[in-house]
Formats: C-alpha cells, structure tokens, sequence
C-alpha cells in the first residue's frame, strides 16, 4: 500500500512519498520519513520489504557520505543511480536479495538538468521525466501522461503532485495520510509543505 | 497371496486404485486464413493434421465449402470442426427446405455464432473463419471465436501460426503503417484484385510453413465470387481464369453449384 | 504470469542487406502490464560497425551492458584494435555461459561489418547458444510475429534505404500486434561509412 511519486520540471525535481508505517493491517505510524538526503543534490524515496528498506537505504546513505568524504565530490545522480542499480542486481542473485523499490530524484549541477531514476527491487533502472511507485502507479501514470510539461514551473510541478495525491484520495481505497514531499534544484534539497 | 503374511496383523495392500481421467479435447494443429475483395473472397488452409510432434496425416482438409457463397475455415480441434461442420450443413440443408434458397453468409454468420455458443459450457474448441460473397455480392469474411463471438473484418488469420500471419496481412491487405506519398497512393483495405490477393496468401503460408512446426504439407486456397455464367461478360474478379492457375471446382455443400463460384486452387508447401 | 523474461517486454529484430546490415528495437519498458517508459532503447553501440540488441529482463541487460563494456575494453586494450562483430558473438556466448545454471534472463542479436564490410548478424539464446543467420534474426516478446513478418518481407542483397523500410514495416506491424512491446521505435542501419539512425513514431497503445 506504499507509495512515492516523482516529478520533474524546469530546474527541479519533486519527490513525495506517503508516510504510513503500517504492519499488515494495523496503521503503526503516520509520520514516517520513508526518503534519504543522500547528498546536497540527490534525494531517494524508498518502499518494499521493512528490515531491507532501511538497512538498504542506510547502506546507500552512509556508502555515498563516504564517497564524498574520499573525493571531495559527490557523485553525480547519474552515476549514484547506477550505482545502486549494481547493489540491488548483485543482491538479487544472492539468498536474500533486498527487496525494495527507489524513486532517486536529483539536480545534476554540471549540466543544470533535473534527474529522475525509477528503480525497482530487481535492479530495473529507467530514466523518467515522472515515476511512481506502488499502486499509486496505476492511479496517477495517467494524469502525469496527461499534463506533464518538462518545462513546468515549481508551482505548476506542485499542482500535478497533487492532482496525483487526490485522485488518490478519492478513488483508492486506502487512505495515505498526508506526503512528505522533497524538492531538489540548483539550491539544494528543501522539504515542502503541499 | 492376499498380503497377509502368517503370524502377522499388518495388512500389506497388495493393489491401488488406478485413475484415469478423460481428456476430451485436442489440438491438432495447422493455420487458416481468409482475406476478402471486392467482388471476391479466399480462404486458405494449410492441409497437415499433428498432435504434440506427431504428424497424423499430412492431407486434412480443414475448409469446406457450405454453398455457392459460402465457404468456412475450421481450426482448433479436428474431431469438433468435423463435428461442428456436419451440425451446420445440417441446418443449411433444413433452411433450404423450409425457404427454397440458401441461407445468406450473414445469417450463416450469426448461425454459427448461436450454435457456438450454445455449447459454452462444453465448447466445440474450434477457430472458425466464414468467409464468402454477402447480399450485395462483396467479398466478405466473418471471424469467430470457440464461443461464438464473431465480427465481420477484411481479413482474418487464425491457428497455430496467427501470431506469424496476422501481422504481415495487417500490412500487406490492412496497409497499416503505409503511408501515401505523391507519387504512391496506398489503395484502401479489400481494394486489392483477386491474382495479387492469392500471392500474398501464398506468401503467408510459405513464411508459417518455414518457421512453424505444425504448418505445412499442403495448401488450400477456396475462391468465392459471383460465377464468370452469371454475368454477360466475365468482369473484376470473375474474369480471372482459375483454370489456368490450377484451380478446380470445390466440391460438397448442400445446394446444386453454379460452375465457377466456388473452386480451389491447391499447392505445395514444405513437409520437413 | 510472473514469467521474468516477459516482465518488462521488448523486442528486437535485425536484418542483413548488401554491404549493409540493419537492427531495430522497440522502446517500451514495462512491468507486466504496466508501461513504466517509453525511451528505453535496447541497442547498444560496441563498435563503430558493431551493435547488439538485448531484450529480456532489463535489470540484466543493463548489468550485461556493463559486463561487455568492461570486457570489450579489457580486448582494445590487449589487442590494440576493435573487435569483429564475429568474435564479439563468441564473447557475448562465452559470457552468457559462464552462467549456465543461474542465467541472465536476455537474448541478445549481434549486427555488424567486419573490418572488410561483409554484413553479419547472430542471435544467441540466453545461456549463448549461437544463431548465424544468413537472412533475418529476432529476439523478445513479439519474436514470433517478427519471424512472420520478417519471413514475409525480407528479401536477399537490399540497399541501405530497401532494407530501412522493410526492417521497419517487418518491426511495426510486429509491434501492433504485441502488447508488451511498442511504444515508437529505434531503426539502425549499418553502411561502410556511417551509420543512419532514425526514431519511428508508433501507436501509444
């Protein structure tokens, strides 16, 4: 019942993601971050299995402060995505792979573009204007078909955001809280209110 | 010796019960076409008859003509086809009886589809594709499936070997994705003359008999227009001498045939 | 059903002219019935006149991709030259068979000229079992409408633009009946001097 959304636009990149914590049928948080700041440019919704999401994303997380630590540079969205796309297809092969599914949204500072990653838990990587994670892939693909530009301001972004999030409230049976929602431009990473 | 040894209590069970289940149906195999003109219609079969890897026979007539302007493409199950066949030349023959005519290929069409569907709990597990001349004397061709959904299209491939054919007909007689340009105009869809018609029939069945196993042996292709007597001077489709091509008169159906509506034109095709 | 080598759809197909070889793909990814993009190209440049196509389980073929850059430059470097699509063929198999009882779920179709401009296309399944086809080569989900079509419209010792039109008719009416492929297309024609590359528009359904 996760699901995280991401948008890209003139200059910028939006990423949202529900904030449910819920095991089987019982909501047991309602105030979850379920993304990662993994560098000044680069933020990760992620979903899928409990234990592997966070220990995953952690592993991520600390993986790349090291890089930056050891280069004096952090790694470009494009190659940190396909950096983790490696992690998860390597743990794919192995007893327990990790299962869970990204949404990478960054602002490639050299060439002042936005990036948007979808990666799912078998190492798929897509390179995407928009994405969405979860069932509300099926809800919200269709709208985001329907009125993305990829020269929308940050204003309009948000508008589609949530045009997404309330064709979810009203047609999908699962009620998903409020969205913790990200923004990522030349400035930075900065969370949002909707 | 009953399993029961001298001094012991354990009853050693000496036989089990046996299960067998009767599996009523069967694939048999093979691919059929039809595409249809102006003033004309082909249906096309190949001839060979399997089951698994097994080639039962590699002369199997899976078309049969029902009347002058008739004539239905049968795939799937050998057995129902044959079975179903016989049902529906049965009602033709009654429909004659009753109205002195034979009944015309769109009433023919939604026979097919009742008698279908009438077993939809025990369905004949047959593709079938009717193909013919309609009221006003166009080519014309009905595809069904086992439960009798049917819809009237240009051309239609079915069996073993759709996937192979449909697509090269949708751009060979559909023309989809062709484009006219100045100095090419793509003619529109049941537009094209019978002899280039039969070619890419031909065409369809070699490319299926080359890369499917279970297409092959032989090809049926059964020609349906208004007969070259019915009209003052043979025109369109009618004008093309069968003959000469290898064609013969079809034989079977229930009414006395006019010469030249119905013939078939037969040919080789790969036995490996 | 949760068969992975179909999850993500995809196909390619590649044909041989006179001095010319052509291979094109669709540009869908998807996860089962879900289209997730539409710009996934699915041929890769290897050499100047060499270019594979994968389809199959887009996490491996991205990780092959990887894999072959990696041993391509490990082979310009000990060799000091390019590699012939042949012999690249041999390297894809090779590669493939390493893991023989765990494999990558992709099959890969090699076009290329070798370094005397005779075409040369091959397919392999994916535990590389080598196809040297003499006419047409075709990989992914709508692989047997491709045969059909590509049976139906390939014809022996085609030109440059002849073996453009027929790659893409052969691939577009493939398309149209597949529903796990589609979504536009990428054609690539190989000659002795340049490569043409061309974007098809296709129906978005």
């Amino acid at each position: 019942m996760e699901c995280s959304f991401g948008i890209t636009g003139k200059g910028y990149t939006i990423i949202a993601s529900d904030s449910n914590a819920a095991r089987s049928i019982v909501k047991m948080k309602t105030d979850e971050d379920k993304q990662k700041v993994l560098s000044d440019h680069l933020v990760m919704t992620y979903s899928g299995e409990s234990g592997d999401t966070l220990q995953f994303s952690e592993y991520i997380e600390r993986n790349l402060r090291l890089y930056g630590i050891r280069n004096h540079v952090e790694l470009r969205p494009r190659a940190a995505a396909s950096w983790i796309r490696a992690q998860i297809a390597d743990s794919l092969r192995t007893r327990n792979a990790y299962q869970v599914n990204l949404l990478l949204g960054g602002f490639d500072l050299p060439t002042s573009e936005p990036a948007l990653y979808w990666v799912d838990y078998l190492g798929t990587l897509a390179t995407v204007p928009f994405a969405a994670h979860g069932y509300g892939a099926f809800f919200a693909l269709s709208t985001l078909d329907r009125y993305h530009r990829p020269d929308m301001s940050l204003e309009e972004g948000l508008d589609l955001l949530r045009r997404c999030i309330n064709e979810l409230k009203t047609r999908f049976i699962v009620d998903l809280g409020t969205f913790k929602v990200r923004v990522v431009d030349r400035e930075g990473v900065r969370e949002v209110k909707l | 010796m009953l399993g029961l040894q001298p001094g012991s209590s354990t009853v050693v069970p000496t036989s089990a019960p046996v299960g067998h289940r009767f599996e009523p149906y069967d694939s048999n195999g093979g691919s059929i076409a039809a595409v249809c003109g102006k003033d004309f219609c082909i249906i096309a079969s190949d001839t060979r008859q399997s089951t698994g890897y097994s080639i039962q026979t590699r002369y199997k007539p899976k078309v049969f003509r029902l009347n002058d302007k008739a004539t239905l493409a049968t795939n799937g199950f050998a057995a129902d086809a044959e079975a179903m066949v016989s049902r529906i030349r049965q009602r033709l023959e009654w429909y004659r009886h009753s109205h002195g005519r034979s009944m015309p290929l769109h009433a023919i069409a939604r026979m097919i589809s009742t008698i279908l569907y009438g077993k939809r709990f025990f369905p004949y597990y047959v593709y079938n594709i009717l193909g013919g001349l309609d009221e006003e004397g166009k080519g014309a061709v009905y595809s069904f499936d086992p439960v009798g959904s049917y819809e009237r299209e240009f051309c239609r491939a079915a069996g073993a070997a759709q996937s192979l054919i449909q697509p090269f007909l949708d751009n060979q007689i559909m023309f989809k994705n062709q484009h006219s340009t100045p100095e090419h105009t793509v003619p529109k869809p049941g537009e094209m003359s019978l002899p280039d018609v039969l070619k890419i029939v031909m065409d369809s069945f070699t490319s299926a008999t080359e890369r499917h196993i279970e297409v092959g042996d032989g090809l049926e292709m059964f020609v349906v227009r208004t007969p070259p007597s019915a009209q003052g001077e043979a025109i369109g489709a009618a004008s093309v001498d069968l003959k000469a091509m290898g064609g013969v008169e079809a034989v079977g159906g229930e009414d006395e045939q006019e010469e030249g509506a119905v013939m078939v034109i037969r040919r080789e095709l790969k036995k490996d | 059903m949760s068969d992975i080598t179909t999850l993500n759809g995809g196909s390619c197909i590649a044909f041989k002219g006179k001095n010319c070889v052509a291979i094109a793909c669709d540009l869908r990814l998807g996860n089962q019935a879900l289209t997730v993009a539409c710009n996934r190209d699915k041929v890769f440049k290897i050499t100047d006149k060499t270019y594979l196509g994968m389809t199959g389980l887009a996490s491996d073929v991205d990780t092959l991709r990887s894999a072959f850059r990696y041993r391509l430059n490990m082979y310009r470097m000990k060799e000091e030259r390019e590699i012939e699509p042949e012999t690249f063929a041999h390297l894809v198999s090779s590669t493939l068979y390493e893991k023989r009882f765990g494999p990558y779920f992709i099959e890969p179709i090699i076009a290329g000229l070798n370094s005397n401009n005779e075409p040369f296309i091959a397919a392999a399944d994916l535990i590389g079992c080598l196809n040297f086809a003499k006419d047409f080569v075709v990989t992914g989900t709508a692989s047997d409408k491709l045969f059909g079509m590509a049976e139906g419209l390939w014809e022996p010792d085609l030109g440059p633009e002849e073996l453009f039109e027929s790659i893409s008719q052969a691939l577009l009416g493939a398309l149209e009946r597949d529903a796990l492929s589609g979504w536009g297309a990428i054609v690539r024609v190989i000659t002795p001097d340049k490569v043409i590359e061309r974007t098809l528009q296709s129906r978005q359904d």
